[in-house]
């Protein structure tokens, strides 16, 4: 059974009395510890189908199951615990929180789940950090960093929790040729540490770095 | 999520608006600051009240009126012989739950003293009356039980009348003679003067008090009513201070058995004079009007402030929400945001409150000051209205939809 299974998505966005379909009926299987690239045009839908596999939305129509579970029925808080649990999220513009420090921004996601205390957040936090060689960080601001330490900042906050899945929104959008190598250097080395990754990207040098390259055009996945 | 954070997050929204802040904090501060200082007050005047009844006697003291006749009374009322000595007499041998009567004559006499003469009240009771109405000669001695079964021609002066007869030296009075009425009468006792000021630019609130002359009840029933027993009122006073309605049941009980009609009305005496203390009404009303305009006023600019700051970290609470926030720890979020300027309003409000209070207290001469739990209302004000004020924005981040969120801006 694969840890992601997506069965003809649909999501159709309601403008006014226009209908704007985004997602036209779009299958997915993703293997545990797969590292898969959806790659598409602008307004492809890749997106689209990005937060509804992290569960940040709910398809218009369709089954999607999580880890054997059927999160498409699901919604709010159900939804909001899944995400923290299950999901870790990167996205292109790093979204880090500017008066938090690096640690305290990587800790995040465990202080959303509940349960530890400040001492084990940190500890965690600290050491996702080493793995990801940004311990010399972990006091400064999101202010204080480059654009790659900013996303490899990122990536250890979607990993911090230990999600079953990384969603990956075009991670070298905002950066220069040389910290965007470096970022797809750190998910290399996520991946072979055994975590499963899809990425999605309309970068086809971006896509290659992946198990699988999966093409989406006009809300389809492409044949 | 920490509160340290959206404390931190709330201390730096508030320099970022930093003008709006200032307004809000000022109708927080003014709201509790008022607030504090309406329930300092308040406080102060309730002790204040609860001083005067205890100079007049103190809690326990009751008094009984004849109630006023129907327009068409029943023969049952016409019967009743009204409020009269016996009443007193009987209650004084049978009310177990008193432990003094003083039943009351009063009119007023001319008194004379040589040169001197002027019209003024006279108060006809027993031994009694000094101790329910707690006061005490000063020089010489009150009506003695002895007086009054013997029905002396003695007087005990009210401090006023012995000043004013004796030339301002009221001491002298003693053994003198004064005419009360076309009767002479020995001085046998000078009462202590009696004050209460409700505020120093207030008179004295006894001063009535100073300006009579008591005799005994049956010299009065003797010398002026013809034999006549009724009386013009009947203060009782109960065993214990607290002892006052029990009292009064029992008063009521034994009057009504020997009247046959209801045709009389008991009170607690502290009750009818603490009346008085409705001269402060209108400053707690001021300060309660300026609190509760300032506490609106400010509540509606921490509106203002938080739904701007909520609307410019839309994406910020996308990211929350992608990163597993709740929508209710978005809220609270929010609303531990709002707090900081709550909290910090609130303590500055208690402040000016307590300056207020004792500038009031100071220039007013009243007891008021801040307790505990005044201040502990005081930040619970702020504390609500803060959160009053940051429901809607709250409600508004908590309400997101993640999507839109992150793909705003
Ligand atoms: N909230 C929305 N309301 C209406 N239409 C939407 C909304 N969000 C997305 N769409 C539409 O859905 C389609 C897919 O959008 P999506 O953002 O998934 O594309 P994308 O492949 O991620 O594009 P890009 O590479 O530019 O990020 C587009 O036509 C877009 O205009
Ligand atoms: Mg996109």
């Amino acid at each position: 059974m694969a840890l992601l299974e997506a069965r003809d998505i649909t999501k159709i966005y309601r403008l006014g009395r226009v209908d704007v379909p985004a997602l036209r009926g779009v299958d997915l299987d993703v293997q545990q510890g797969e590292y898969v690239a959806i790659l598409g045009p602008s307004g492809s839908g890749k997106s689209t189908l990005m937060h509804i596999l992290g569960c940040l939305d709910s398809a218009t129509d369709g089954s999607y199951r999580l880890g054997g579970t059927d999160v498409g029925t699901l919604r709010g808080r159900a939804l909001a615990r899944v995400r923290n649990r299950k999901v870790g999220f990167v996205f292109q513009t790093f979204n880090l929180m500017p008066r938090l420090t690096v640690e305290e921004n990587v800790a995040l996601p465990l202080q959303y789940r509940g349960g530890y205390t400040r001492r084990e957040r940190r500890g965690r936090a600290g050491v996702v950090l080493e793995r990801l060689g940004m311990s010399h960080r972990v006091g400064h601001r999101p202010e204080e960093l480059s654009g790659g330490e900013r996303q490899r900042v990122a990536i250890a906050r979607a990993l911090v929790g230990e999600p079953a899945i990384l969603l990956v929104d075009d991670p070298t959008g905002n950066l220069d040729s040389k910290a965007g190598a470096e970022v797809l250097e750190t998910f290399r080395e996520v991946h072979a540490a055994g975590n499963t990754i899809v990425l999605v990207t309309h970068d086809p040098n971006v896509a290659d770095e992946a198990d699988r390259i999966v093409h989406m055009i006009d809300g389809r996945v492409a044949a | 999520m920490s509160i340290l954070e959206a404390l931190l997050v709330g201390l730096d929204e508030a320099r970022r608006h930093l003008g709006q802040t200032l307004l809000s904090l000022l109708g927080l501060v003014l709201g509790t600051g008022s607030i504090v200082t309406v329930l300092a007050l308040f406080g102060g005047q309730t002790k204040q009240t609860e001083a005067f009844i205890i100079e007049q006697g103190g809690f326990g003291a009751i008094i009984v009126y004849d109630r006023e006749e129907s327009l068409q009374p029943t023969p049952m009322e016409l019967a009743s012989r009204r409020l009269t000595y016996r009443d007193a007499a009987y209650l004084k041998d049978h009310a177990t739950m008193l432990k003094g009567v003083a039943p009351g004559y009063f009119d007023r006499h001319g008194y004379r003293v040589g040169d001197m003469d002027f019209e003024g009240d006279v108060i006809g009771t027993t031994s009694d009356y000094a101790m329910i109405n707690a006061i005490f000669p000063m020089a010489g001695r009150y009506i003695s039980d002895l007086d009054v079964r013997r029905q002396a021609r003695v007087m005990v002066l009210g401090w006023a009348y012995a000043d004013s007869l004796f030339k301002g030296r009221p001491e002298l009075a003693l053994d003198k003679i004064v005419n009360l009425g076309g009767k002479n009468y020995t001085v046998v006792g000078v009462m202590e003067r009696e004050e209460f000021y409700w505020a120093p630019w207030s008179g004295n609130a006894l001063a009535h008090r100073n300006r009579r002359a008591y005799i005994p009840i049956t010299t009065a029933f003797s010398q002026y009513t013809g034999e006549n027993d009724r009386l013009d009122f009947l203060t009782l006073k109960a065993i214990t201070p607290t002892g006052g309605p029990a009292a009064e049941a029992q008063v009521h009980q034994m009057m009504l058995s020997m009247h046959g009609v209801e045709d009389f009305d008991i009170q607690p005496l502290g009750q009818r004079n603490a009346d008085d203390a409705q001269f402060f009404l209108m400053f707690n009303i001021i300060f309660l009007i300026v609190g509760l305009i300032s506490l609106f006023a400010g509540g509606v600019v921490i509106a203002n402030i938080l739904l701007a700051s909520v609307a410019e970290r839309v994406r910020e609470f996308g990211t929350r929400m992608a990163l597993g926030a709740s929508g209710f720890q978005v809220f609270a979020q929010v609303i531990a945001q709002v707090s900081v300027i709550s909290i910090f309003g609130g303590l500055l409000g208690l402040g000016l409150g307590a300056a207020l209070t004792g500038a009031v207290a100071h220039f007013m001469s009243q007891p008021a000051a801040v307790t505990g739990s005044m201040a502990a209302v005081a930040l619970g004000t702020s504390l609500a209205v803060g959160a009053v004020a940051g429901f809607y924005p709250a409600f508004r981040a908590a309400r997101l939809s993640p999507v839109e969120a992150l793909r705003y801006g």
